[in-house]
C-alpha cells in the first residue's frame, strides 16, 4: 500500500530506547546491563524480551514488525498501550509520553485512541457478536441503544450483517477475526495495533482478510502497527517493515529496501521468498541517465511501476524501455538483462 | 534431596540411607532406654504441667451466657447475624413446607426434568414420595432448608472471597492453609466454640456446616477466575476497562461453570455434615439418625439413612446439571421436549428476533415456572393438599429390625469371639503399649523420628511440639487412647484396602461389582451403619473400629485402584513385551509407579479414620471423642475445647507426616 504522503506527516507514534525485561527484578537487571557490569549468562532467570527498540510511525502509515517466534514482537506492541509495562524507554503518542500517563489518562488513551486486534481473537465467548463489538463503547459508558447502533454499523463495514445476535463460537475463524477487527474499529481509534491477526487463519481466508483490511485502510487511513510472520502479508499491508531479532530491531525500511539490500542473513531469510516482481520497481533496476524529455514513439513507464507489471510491456515492445518521473521526464532506462538479474535472487 | 546433593559427600544417597538408619537405631535405643528406666507409675504426661485452660474457658462461657443479651459484641455482632441466618433458615423451611406436598413433588419433578429428563424427574419425585411414606417428610424438608441456607451463605461469603483470592496472590497464599485446615480438622473441634458464639436455635448448626462446606466454593471461584480465558481479559484491558469492569463483565461470567461446580461440591460437603450438625440442634434427617442411634433402632436409622442418600443423589444431579447449562447456547439448539413450545413458544413467535431469543433460550424454564405457579394457585384455591397424609405409610423398620435382631441372636458364635478377639488381641495391647509400656517422652521421640524421616527437621520439631501441647492441655491419656485406635484402624483398613484395590485394578468385573457398594458406603452417613454394627457387637470400642474401617475403606480402595490404573499403559505393555507375567508386572512395574497414590490413599485413610474415631466416642469408643462429646452434651465448654484442640493437633500432625511421606516418594 504505497500511499504517497507519509513523509510529510508528523510522527504519530515514537518509541525511543524501549526495553522490556521479564523476571523478578527487571529494574536491577536493566541497571546492571546499562552499566555493562553483567554477563549475559547471569541474568538470574530474567528474559530480555525487548532491548532498546526505537522507531517512528507517521500518521496514516502502516508499520509492520516481523521476526521469528520469541523475538519480542508481541511484547513490543503490548508495551505501546502498556498492556505490558515497559521496563525503560519513552513512548510518545501524539507527542504525549505514554509511560508518564497516570492511570486515568492511560485508560482514556486505551478507550479512545488505541485499539488492539489479537492473534487468537480474544473475543468474549459469553457475549453475542454485537456486544463483543460494542464492548469498547460499553466500557466508556455509552448507553446501550447507541452502542448497539454503532456496533451494527461497524459489523456491516466488515461484512457481518445478520450475525449480530450469534455467539462467537458459531462463527468461522475468519468471521471471528472480523468481529475482532470490528471491535477495534467500533471505538474509532486513531491507532490500531494488530498482533498477528491473521496467523490463526487458513491461507485462503487470510488472503481475503488481507484484502478486506487493505480496503478498509484505504478509506479509514488509520495509523497502524501490524505484526506478522509472513513477508507477503507485510508487503501487502506495510509502508515500512521492521525486522526484529532477540528483542532488537535489526533493520527498518520500505519493502524494496529490505529486498534489495538485506542487512544480514537473518533479514535475507525473511525476504528470500518475497515475490521480487511485486516489490521491486522500475526505478530500482533502471540505468539512470540525465533528465531528458521523453520521446513519444516508444512506450514509457513510471518509476513506481513494479517489475511484474513491466514484464508484459517489455515482452511486447522489446527493450530498452524509458522510465519517467512524475513530471514525465525520462530519468533512465530498463533492459531485459537488468530486469532478469533483479528478479533472480542472489 | 536438593539438586546440589551430588557435590556434598554427606548428602549422597548411601550416606542419607545410613543417616536414616542411624536415626532409627538411635530412636529405638532411646525408646528402649526410656521404657526401662522411666519410673513405672506415672507414665503419662505429668498432670502438674497442665496449662489449665479449662477454668478460664468455662469462665468465659459463663460470661458469654450472662452477657449475651447486653454486650455489644453480641448485641451488635453475633446476635443480629444469628437472627438473620435464623430468618433465612425459617424462610426456606416455610417455603418448602407451606405449599403442600404434591406441589413440592411437582417442583422437584420439574427440576429433574429440566435438568436431565424423565429419569431424574422420576427419581426426584420418587425420593420425596419415599420420604413421605417413611414419615420423614418434615425432617427431609428441614434438611433441605438447612442445605439451602448453608448454600446461600456459602455463595454470599465464598464468591467474594474467591474473587479476592483470585485478585491477590498474597491473600491466596494466606488463605490456602486455612482452607486446608477447615477441611481436615474434624468438625467436633469447632462445634463447641460455634455453639458458644452463635447460640441461637439452629444457627450454630448452619455455621458448623458452613465451615466445613465453604472451602470448595472459595477454591473453585478462585480457580475459575484465575483460569478464565487470559486472551479475553487482555482484550478487555486493551479497551481501557477498569478492574471491576473486567471482573464483572468478563471474568465472573467466564468463571460461572467453575463457580457452579463449587455450588455442587458445597452441597455435597454440607450433606456430609447432616448428622454431626444435628448434634448441635440442626434437626431434620440428621436428628432422626441420632435418635435411632440412641435407641439402637436399626430400621429407623436405615430409613433416615436411605432418604439422606436419596437427597444427596438428587441434589448432586440437580446441581451438576447447573454446571452443564450452556448460557451461550445458540438459538434453536435448545432441547426439544415436553416443556418446549407452549406459552414461551407462542410468545417467542410474536416477537422480533432480538427479543425472542430469551423466550427461546429459557422457554422450558419459563414454561415450567408457569406450570408450577398454576398448580400452586389451584392448590391454594381448590385442592388444599397440606401435609403428607399420615395414613400412607411404608415401613422398612420392622423387617430391618427383625433381620438385625435375628443376626444378633443367631450369629453370636461369630460376632462374640470376633469382638472379644479384637479387644483382647488388638485394642488392649495397642493401648497398653502407648499408655503403660511407653513413657510419654518415648512416644514424643518416636513421633518426632517418624516426622523427621518423612519431612525433615521442621516437621519433626513441629510434631514434637504438638505432642507436648496435647500433654499440656491435659489430654494426654485420651489422646493416646485415640492414637492407639487410629493406628490400629489404619493398619486394618490398609490391610483390606490394598488387596481389594489391587484386585479391582486387575479385574474390571470385580471393580464393577465393588463400585456400587463403595458408592453406597460413601454416601450413607457413617452414623447409619454404626447402628447395626453396635447391635451386633455391643457398645464399646469394637463397633467404632469396624465403622471407621468401613468409613475409610471406599476412598482407600478407590485411590489405590486409581493409582494402579493410571500407570501409563505403555510402561505396562513394555514390561509385558519382555515376557513378564501379570504378577511380575504388578509387583515390579505397577505398584512402584503407583506408590505416590498409595501413600495418598493412606493419608486419606488416616484423615477419615480420625474423623470417625471421634464419632465412635459417642458409642463408648473412649479417647478424645468421648471428651469432646461430653463437652458438647454437658456444655462443659472448657473440656470440649481442650479435647477439640487436641483432636486438631493430632489430626494436623498425622496429616502432615503422611503427606510429607507421600510427597517424598518420587
Ligand atoms: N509474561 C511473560 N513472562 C516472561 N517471559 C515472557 C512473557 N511474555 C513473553 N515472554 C518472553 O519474551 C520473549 C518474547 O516474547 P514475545 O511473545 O514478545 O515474542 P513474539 O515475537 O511475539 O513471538 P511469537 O511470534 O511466538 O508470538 C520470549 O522469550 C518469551 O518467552
Ligand atoms: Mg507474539
Amino acid at each position: 500500500m504505497n500511499r504517497i504522503t507519509p513523509n510529510m506527516m508528523p510522527p504519530k507514534i515514537v518509541c525511543r530506547d524501549v526495553w522490556k525485561i521479564f523476571g523478578r527484578a527487571p529494574r536491577r537487571i536493566f541497571k546492571a546491563l546499562a552499566s555493562e557490569s553483567m554477563q549475559h549468562e547471569s541474568m538470574e532467570g530474567h528474559i530480555i524480551a525487548v532491548r532498546g527498540v526505537s522507531f517512528e510511525v507517521r500518521t496514516g502509515e502502516t508499520f509492520v514488525v516481523m521476526g521469528l517466534s520469541g523475538s519480542g514482537k508481541s511484547t513490543l506492541i503490548r508495551c505501546i498501550s502498556r498492556i505490558t509495562e515497559p521496563t525503560h524507554g519513552e513512548i510518545l503518542v501524539d507527542g504525549q509520553d505514554v509511560l508518564r500517563m497516570r492511570p486515568l489518562e492511560l485508560r482514556e488513551l486505551r478507550r479512545k485512541r488505541v485499539s488492539m486486534v489479537f492473534q487468537h481473537f480474544g473475543l468474549f465467548p459469553h457475549r453475542r457478536v454485537i456486544d463483543n463489538v460494542a464492548y469498547g463503547l460499553e466500557v466508556r459508558g455509552v448507553p446501550r441503544p447507541k452502542r448497539r447502533e454503532r456496533a451494527t454499523e461497524v459489523l456491516a463495514l466488515v461484512g457481518l450483517e445478520g450475525w449480530e445476535y450469534h455467539f462467537p463460537r458459531q462463527l468461522s475463524g475468519g468471521m471471528q477475526q472480523r468481529v475482532g477487527l470490528a471491535r477495534a474499529l467500533a471505538v474509532d481509534p486513531d491507532i490500531l495495533l494488530f498482533d498477528e491477526p491473521f496467523s490463526a487463519l487458513d491461507p485462503l481466508i487470510r488472503h481475503d482478510m488481507q484484502g478486506e483490511l487493505q480496503r478498509l485502510q484505504a478509506t479509514l487511513q488509520k495509523t497502524s502497527i501490524f505484526i506478522t510472520h509472513d513477508f507477503t502479508e507485510a508487503l501487502k499491508l506495510g509502508d515500512k517493515i521492521a525486522v526484529m531479532r532477540h528483542g532488537q530491531i535489526v533493520q527498518v525500511g520500505t519493502p524494496q529496501e529490505l529486498v534489495i539490500n538485506p542487512i544480514n542473513d537473518y533479514v535475507g531469510a525473511f525476504v528470500r521468498d518475497a515475490p521480487r516482481g511485486r516489490v521491486l520497481t522500475a526505478q530500482a533496476v533502471m540505468v539512470s541517465c540525465p533528465l531528458t524529455p521523453t520521446s513519444t514513439d516508444r512506450p514509457t513507464i513510471s518509476a513506481q511501476t513494479y517489475l511484474d507489471d513491466l514484464l508484459p510491456l517489455m515482452a511486447a515492445y522489446g527493450d530498452p524501455v524509458a522510465v519517467t518521473d512524475d513530471d514525465g521526464l525520462t530519468i533512465g532506462h530498463v533492459d531485459r538483462a537488468g530486469v532478469l538479474k533483479a528478479l533472480i535472487r542472489e | 534431596m536438593t539438586t546440589r546433593s551430588h557435590s556434598l559427600p554427606f548428602a549422597q544417597p548411601n550416606f542419607r540411607l545410613f543417616l536414616q538408619a542411624l536415626i532409627w537405631v538411635g530412636t529405638a535405643f532411646g525408646i528402649g532406654l526410656l521404657a526401662t528406666t522411666w519410673p513405672a507409675v506415672p507414665r503419662d504426661f505429668p498432670e502438674a504441667w497442665n496449662l489449665g485452660l479449662r477454668d478460664p474457658l468455662d469462665a468465659f462461657q459463663r460470661w458469654v451466657v450472662a452477657n449475651r443479651a447486653s454486650h455489644p459484641v453480641f448485641a451488635f455482632g453475633f446476635t443480629p447475624l444469628s437472627s438473620w441466618i435464623d430468618h433465612a433458615l425459617r424462610f426456606f423451611e416455610q417455603a418448602l413446607l407451606r405449599p403442600g406436598w404434591p406441589a413440592l413433588l411437582l417442583l422437584f419433578a420439574l427440576l429433574g426434568y429440566l435438568a436431565a429428563g424423565v429419569r431424574l424427574s422420576l427419581f426426584c419425585a420418587g425420593s420425596l414420595l419415599l420420604a413421605g411414606l417413611f414419615g420423614l417428610w418434615e425432617p427431609t424438608m428441614q434438611t433441605l432448608a438447612l442445605m439451602l441456607a448453608t448454600l446461600l451463605l456459602a455463595i454470599l461469603i465464598g464468591v467474594p472471597l474467591g474473587m479476592a483470592a483470585a485478585a491477590s496472590d498474597r491473600l491466596d497464599r494466606l488463605m490456602r492453609p486455612v482452607l486446608d485446615a477447615m477441611q481436615t480438622i474434624p468438625a467436633f473441634v469447632y462445634l463447641v466454640p460455634v455453639m458458644l458464639l452463635f447460640g441461637i436455635a439452629r444457627v450454630p448448626a448452619v455455621i458448623a456446616t458452613l465451615i466445613y462446606a465453604l472451602p470448595p466454593m472459595i477454591r473453585l471461584t478462585n480457580l475459575g477466575i484465575r483460569q478464565s480465558n487470559q486472551a479475553a481479559v487482555e482484550a478487555a484491558q486493551s479497551f481501557g476497562a477498569t478492574r471491576w469492569q473486567i471482573l464483572r463483565g468478563v471474568q465472573l461470567p467466564l468463571a460461572l461453570p467453575s463457580i457452579l461446580m463449587g455450588v455442587n461440591q458445597t452441597i455435597m460437603m454440607a450433606l456430609g455434615m447432616v448428622v454431626i450438625a444435628a448434634m448441635i440442634g440442626a434437626g431434620g434427617l440428621g436428628r432422626e439418625v441420632l435418635i435411632a442411634l440412641q435407641r439402637l433402632n436399626v430400621g429407623r436409622a436405615l430409613e433416615a439413612g436411605l432418604i439422606i442418600v436419596c437427597v444427596a443423589m438428587l441434589l448432586d444431579r440437580l446441581s451438576a446439571a447447573l454446571t452443564r447449562i450452556d448460557f451461550a447456547a445458540p438459538a434453536g439448539t435448545q432441547r426439544q421436549d415436553l416443556l418446549s413450545g407452549w406459552v414461551a413458544g407462542a410468545v417467542a413467535a410474536r416477537l422480533s428476533t432480538e427479543r425472542a431469543y430469551y423466550f427461546q433460550a429459557y422457554g422450558r424454564l419459563i414454561n415450567a415456572t408457569l406450570l408450577f405457579l398454576a398448580f400452586l394457585l389451584l392448590d391454594a384455591l381448590i385442592f388444599q393438599f397440606g401435609n403428607f397424609p399420615e395414613t400412607w405409610r411404608l415401613g422398612l423398620r420392622e423387617p430391618a429390625n427383625a433381620v438385625v435382631i435375628w443376626a444378633r441372636d443367631n450369629l453370636y458364635f461369630v460376632t462374640g469371639p470376633l469382638s472379644d478377639g479384637i479387644v483382647i488381641y488388638l485394642l488392649n495391647p495397642s493401648r497398653d503399649l502407648l499408655l503403660n509400656h511407653l513413657p510419654w517422652p518415648a512416644i514424643i521421640l518416636a513421633v518426632a523420628a517418624l516426622a523427621y524421616t518423612s519431612g525433615g527437621l521442621r516437621l519433626a520439631l513441629g510434631s514434637a511440639t504438638g505432642m507436648a501441647l496435647i500433654g499440656l492441655l491435659g489430654m494426654w491419656t485420651p489422646a493416646m487412647e485415640t492414637l492407639s485406635q487410629v493406628i490400629l484402624m489404619v493398619l486394618l483398613t490398609v490391610a483390606i484396602a490394598v488387596p481389594l484395590g489391587l484386585l479391582a485394578a486387575q479385574s474390571p468385573r470385580f471393580s464393577a461389582v465393588l463400585r456400587p457398594i463403595l458408592d453406597l458406603l460413601q454416601t450413607i452417613p457413617a452414623f447409619v451403619y454404626l447402628v447395626p454394627v453396635i447391635m451386633l457387637f455391643n457398645i464399646g470400642r469394637v463397633p467404632g473400629l469396624i465403622a471407621a474401617v468401613l468409613y475409610a475403606l471406599p476412598p482407600g480402595i478407590r485411590l489405590i485402584q486409581l493409582g494402579i490404573e493410571t500407570v501409563p499403559s505403555v510402561t505396562v505393555e513394555a514390561a509385558e513385551s519382555f515376557g513378564s507375567s501379570r504378577w511380575q508386572t504388578l509387583i515390579k512395574v505397577q505398584i512402584p509407579q503407583a506408590l505416590p497414590s498409595i501413600m495418598l490413599a493412606i493419608n486419606q485413610i488416616i484423615v477419615m479414620v480420625l474423623a470417625m474415631v471421634i464419632i465412635a466416642g459417642l458409642v463408648g469408643g473412649a479417647g478424645l471423642g468421648i471428651e469432646a462429646v461430653r463437652g458438647l452434651a454437658r456444655s462443659e465448654t472448657g473440656r470440649g475445647i481442650e479435647a477439640g484442640l487436641a483432636i486438631m493437633i493430632l489430626a494436623i500432625i498425622l496429616d502432615r507426616i503422611t503427606q510429607a511421606w507421600a510427597k517424598s516418594k518420587p
